[in-house]
């Protein structure tokens, strides 16, 4: 034979993985910082190899915009210091399986108005978030520009009263959580650069959570990051519509528990939401309520 | 000339429960290609022939008379430019055709000469298998032909040699050339020919009645002469602090390949396959496991598994799938059984206590061979493997088929029992190849 064997599935003449990175320089690094000649899964490990260091470009763009990867999250499973998607250590998974940085950006983040398509640093990368939104979180307008003068929070007339969840990080009820001195609480670390994040209330309930592929969980609110708060449960909790068009929260009981203006809700119970509510759960994270 | 496009398929549950460490996947290779398209010319295929000639081969003398013609038959099988050569074994071996030990390109005059030096065959002497294979060793390797395939016949035990000699024949023979092996009535060993045919991946099987063998050569030579790609191995990759518990062929056959590793890199190793036709299909089983579980939700890859042949620029890839691992507490995804794996474990048992049920029977143990054959019984109904449970029926009485309940039978045909024993390795494929 003079060995012409081809097959769709051939890879390279020394029996290692098809590529797939074809315009990548050098070799892949996989999350536990192993040099790799395969680009999908670690050569050395196995673990996968995470989303191509390129994604970052996608982030917005912040004056003081800082390394996105931030370089020296803590693992809140050990407390190593993070280095990838994967912790060195104990194997974390801090993009909580399956939450890849471009899914979120793409799918779910509404960057705040005003900002439009971030600047872009390769021109090569797809632009984001003026790409399809999913049905449940779609972009939401400033609540200034449209709404009545003289910050009245009645509904403009004729149209339904509009619900939106904030999510933005809050150094003050971070350092309560420090202060406070849980198990894990010397481990826990601020983001250094945390977008906002609008969720527009729609249908009958907006689960609050990290998506999960492996549990099948798709909140509405997913609060997958980066940066992804480690005190957050995968189901922490669910924001629920009244039958008067009004919104509860309910805590099925998460691990960490939930706040609202700063008191601490009993699990299985509908506590209401007014307009302006925050709610702080995990360990930075802080929702607020709009409505209007 | 066409040659055959590998696919690899791995069927598997790749979720584990949290703290799971072992992995299992069916690895399916198939092979395609223009079926229609008459195989290559067979200048790179070369077959030798060996025929048991020793004074036992008399005995009755139709066995003689039925192994020549069954010789005669397989060579006209020999496709046109197939280097071939007869050997006739005793306790030595000898050239038969071409005399001079060197190969012929098969052509309408070489098949007719060759023919009639089978039909001057005598028999006289011992059996002495490792020199016939010593024999076949040399011819093959002055021969630049790459796929090479000799089928062995013989009717009695290697008698004339030690089990030393022939242990060195067949390491020497190995990855050399392929080898199906045949035994004719009842007086030879089946675990000595298995020997041989498992190192050298081929098949063993008896023929009982030598008026059978015609029938059996003209197929194994016509499968031979099909194969189009030589030395193909199965390659897999594991990660660092992983461990390989089994790679095992589990279709058509039962096949363990775990130690007929060859260590190719780091962290990869090669398992023998042989040669591949196209329009054939394979199925592997391989078990890997991880030194330390990942976390819930964390994916690693278990094993690459490549298929892999060695072609004059160096290996080639010819496809690969990938064995991955998932840990999840979610245990209605780490419970779920893949029905591939769960199929050919059966399969796997079935042949082993078919194999550990018939030596207890050999010993007079005759509780755990009524246990063993008994559990065999039953896997064999479970899996629909028919044709086993035919054999199985030769040897026992079945009482009840699905609790394998079964007594010995006082009287045992010693060409059943051997049938049932080379054919315990046989498996049914799973009944329906759905997609996951």
């Amino acid at each position: 034979m003079t060995g012409q064997h081809r097959s769709g599935q051939a890879g390279d003449q020394l029996g290692g993985p098809a590529g797939t990175e074809e315009a990548e320089k050098g070799m892949p690094t996989c999350p536990a910082g192993h040099t790799s000649a395969s680009s999908d899964f670690c050569d050395v490990c196995g673990m996968r190899i995470g989303a191509p260091a390129s994604a970052q470009l996608q982030e917005p763009q912040e004056p003081r915009s800082q390394e996105p990867q931030a370089p020296a999250e803590p693992c809140p499973h050990c407390g190593a210091t993070r280095s990838g998607r994967f912790c060195e250590s104990c194997g974390f998974d801090f993009d909580a399986s399956g939450g890849s940085r471009e899914r979120t950006i793409e799918g779910v983040i509404v960057p705040p108005p005003g900002t439009g398509p971030a600047p872009q640093a390769a021109p090569a990368e797809p632009p984001p978030p003026a790409a399809p939104m999913p049905a449940m979180a779609e972009p939401v307008p400033e609540p200034g520009a449209a709404a009545p003068a003289g910050g009245d929070l009645a509904p403009a007339a004729g149209g339904p009263v509009v619900w939106t969840a904030v999510v933005t990080s809050d150094h003050d009820y971070f350092e309560d959580v420090v202060a406070a001195g849980g198990p894990d609480s010397a481990a826990l670390r601020f983001p250094d650069y945390c977008p906002e994040r609008r969720f527009r209330l729609a249908g009958p309930e907006m689960r609050i959570g990290r998506r999960s592929a492996s549990q099948g969980l798709e909140p509405e609110i997913d609060l997958t990051g980066p940066p992804t708060d480690p005190g957050v449960s995968r189901m922490h909790a669910a924001l629920i519509a009244e039958p008067d068009g009004s919104w509860t929260i309910l805590d099925p009981g998460s691990e960490n528990g939930t706040l609202v203006n700063g008191t601490e809700i009993a699990a299985g119970v509908r506590v209401p939401l007014h307009d302006g509510d925050r709610i702080h759960l995990g360990a930075w994270t802080a929702i607020t309520v709009r409505a209007g | 000339m066409s040659e055959p496009d590998f696919t690899v398929e791995i069927y598997q549950n790749e979720y584990l429960p949290e703290g799971g460490r072992d992995a299992n996947a069916v690895v399916t290779v198939a092979t395609s290609g223009t079926a229609s398209a008459a195989p290559a010319p067979g200048a790179d295929s070369a077959e030798i022939i060996i025929v048991d000639c020793s004074g036992s081969m008399n005995n009755p003398p139709s066995k003689i008379a039925e192994a020549r013609a069954a010789t005669a038959a397989a060579v006209d099988v020999i496709r046109d430019g197939v280097a071939f050569a007869v050997i006739a074994g005793t306790h030595q071996a000898t050239a038969i055709f071409p005399p001079d030990g060197s190969l012929a390109v098969a052509d309408p005059q070489t098949r007719e000469s060759a023919k009639r030096a089978v039909a001057s065959l005598r028999p006289s002497g011992g059996t002495a298998i490792g020199q016939w294979l010593w024999l076949a060793h040399r011819m093959f390797t002055s021969h630049p032909a790459q796929l090479r395939h000799a089928i062995l016949l013989t009717d009695g035990k290697d008698e004339h040699e030690s089990a030393e000699d022939l242990g060195t024949a067949i390491s020497l023979c190995e990855g050399v050339f392929s080898c199906d092996c045949r035994g004719v009535g009842t007086d030879w060993e089946v675990a000595e020919l298995r020997r041989i045919s498992t190192a050298l991946l081929g098949s063993v099987d008896i023929v009982p009645d030598p008026a059978g063998l015609a029938a059996d050569f003209s197929a194994m030579m016509a499968t031979a002469m099909g194969k189009q790609v030589a030395d193909v191995s199965l390659r897999v990759w594991t990660p660092q602090h992983a461990s390989i518990q089994f790679v095992k062929q589990v279709a058509p056959a039962v096949e363990d390949l775990t130690g007929r590793r060859t260590d190719s890199g780091p962290q990869v190793g090669d398992y023998p396959t042989g040669a591949w036709a196209t329009g054939e299909s394979r199925d592997y089983h391989l078990g890997v496991q991880i030194a330390a579980a990942g976390a819930v939700g964390q994916e690693m890859l278990a094993a690459r598994v490549s298929l892999v042949a060695t072609s004059p620029s160096g290996p080639e890839v010819l496809g690969q799938g990938l064995v991955k691992a998932i840990w999840t507490d979610e245990e209605a995804l780490s419970t779920r059984i893949d029905q591939h794996v769960a199929h050919y474990t059966g399969q796997e048992e079935l042949a082993q206590v078919i194999q550990e049920g018939l030596e207890a029977r050999k010993q007079g143990d005759e509780d755990t061979a009524t246990a063993k054959l008994g559990r065999a019984v039953a896997l064999a109904h479970q899996s629909g493997n028919e044709d086993t449970a035919k054999l199985l029926a030769k040897v026992v009485d079945v009482v009840d088929v699905a609790t394998g309940t079964v007594s010995l039978k006082k009287k045992v045909d010693d060409a059943d029992e051997m049938a049932l024993d080379t054919r315990s390795v046989k498996t049914v494929r799973t009944k329906k190849q759905q997609d996951k």
